[in-house]
């Protein structure tokens, strides 16, 4: 026997037209990039502790690679301001995936769409007091679509690291850094 | 009050059959489910299940396509439409606001007078859109991190060549902040055979804003926009719009500058 839909399901089914309409209008809004939220890290000192930073290009949108293949066009990059005595690393981008635009197949671009990932190398040195820090930066990108290009944009990028002692290190220097978090 | 039978149940409980087994609420068996809260009876009898608003007792209700106006908001259907209705005024409603940040003011639409303004050239000089009065002018805003911009320039180059002798003047107005260096090492890498002015926001602004590059705008001899390009279009596109341009008679009015245009949209 066939069952007519409660009233329930219509309010599902309402809220997911809402829903599907707030995605819409919001994807209509221009490009975006977005930075997954970072877990506090934990790095012990005199050591190096990788990062991973997840980000996501807005659909129908691609930026620039860190490498990109004209001198002219605007590399993709992290910014970081580093408390006192955390040392940063290397940072690792992903390479680029090839793209071009239409009516010139033969020139490659190398972008960044969808979902990447840039690792980054955190070193606390010896002397720093464990403790709650903060990194704070920007990712600065170019976005454009198949068809046209928007300026330049910075989106602002924090990461918590949580600096412990090295068990097989003693007691570090007690120099405080002006940076700590409580 | 509604009319509807889903509201009815809860109040009246009155006789139910079951459509199953047949089991009458009359003779003890009927549904011990359907106070509303979950929306089916199950009948005591046989215990098949069935939605509350089915419920055979009631007068079924009328078909949709004659059914008369509900007067409660309780219709499901209605909520639907509603909602339908709402994320409609929702997409629309963002994206009219992105065309209005996108498209150029009302009063820089098709025949109004393209705002004139004072740039600087590559070479330093002093140039204004209206010294080109009596040709028609492409008037292209690009940037040098823009890749769409550098597929078109050549294009821009070769139709300057070609139509330049008929009264075309293709106008770059670069609106990044590269610096005038970086511009000219493009300009120069790209054969760029029209004047390159170094933009300003505030050109942006009469001209809509500029949100995305490249942007061409078509103005014809008279000093009226004709047409409009944003983003990254075919040769032929291009090629059409200064056709028109060409096509059409000076005229000896003045130009309103970018600066009376800005203040008009104030």
């Amino acid at each position: 026997m066939r069952r007519a839909p409660s009233t329930r399901n219509y309010q599902v089914l309402v809220l997911l037209v809402l829903l599907t309409a707030a995605t819409w209008a919001q994807e209509g809004r221009g490009p975006s990039v977005t930075m997954a939220p970072v877990e506090a890290v934990t790095a012990p000192r005199a050591a190096q502790t990788m990062v991973t930073l997840d980000f996501r290009v807005g659909s129908g949108f691609h930026i620039n690679s860190n490498a990109p293949k004209s001198e002219f066009l605007i590399p993709t990059a992290l910014k970081l301001d580093l408390p006192t005595d955390i040392v940063l690393g290397k940072i690792e981008y992903p390479q680029g995936q090839d793209l071009s635009f239409p009516f010139s197949p033969d020139e490659k671009l190398s972008v960044y769409s969808g979902d990447f990932s840039i690792k980054l190398a955190v070193h606390p040195m010896a002397s720093v007091n464990p403790g709650k820090y903060a990194i704070h930066g920007v990712l600065r990108y170019q976005a454009c679509d198949n068809a046209q290009c928007f300026p330049p944009k910075t989106l602002p990028v924090s990461i918590d690291v949580k600096v412990v002692k090295q068990p097989t290190h003693g007691q570090g220097n007690p120099a405080q850094s002006p940076h700590v978090h409580n | 009050m509604s009319t509807y039978p889903n509201v009815e149940v809860k109040q009246e409980k009155p006789s139910w059959t079951c459509p199953s087994c047949g089991a009458t609420s009359d003779k003890g068996v009927g549904p011990v489910a359907g106070d509303g809260s979950t929306g089916t009876v199950v009948c005591g009898a046989c215990g098949a299940s069935f939605p509350e608003v089915r419920a055979p007792e009631f007068p079924a209700p009328p078909d949709a396509a004659t059914a008369p106006p509900q007067p409660s908001g309780r219709n499901p259907l209605v909520l639907v439409v509603v909602a339908v209705v709402v994320a409609g005024m929702l997409y629309f409603g963002f994206h009219m606001a992105r065309r209005t940040d996108s498209d150029p003011p009302s009063v820089l639409g098709k025949s109004t007078p393209a705002p004139d303004f004072t740039l600087e050239s590559l070479d330093g000089k002093s140039m204004k859109l209206s010294d080109f009065r009596g040709k028609a002018v492409a008037l292209n805003f690009w940037a040098t991190w823009c890749g769409p911009c550098k597929i078109e320039t050549p294009w821009l180059v070769q139709l300057q060549s070609e139509y330049g002798g008929q009264g075309l003047q293709v106008v770059g107005v670069a609106m990044d902040d590269s610096g005038k260096d970086e511009i000219a090492k493009f300009a120069k890498e790209e054969g760029m055979n029209y004047p390159v002015l170094i933009g300003k926001e505030d050109v942006g602004d009469a001209y809509g804003g500029v949100p995305a590059l490249p942007e061409t705008f078509f103005i014809g001899r008279d000093g009226k926009i004709v047409g409009r390009i944003i983003g990254l279009k075919g040769r032929s596109d291009i090629e059409d719009a200064i056709k028109k341009a060409l096509n059409t008679q000076a005229s000896s009015r003045t130009p309103a500058a970018a600066s009376e245009i800005l203040q008009a949209q104030k």
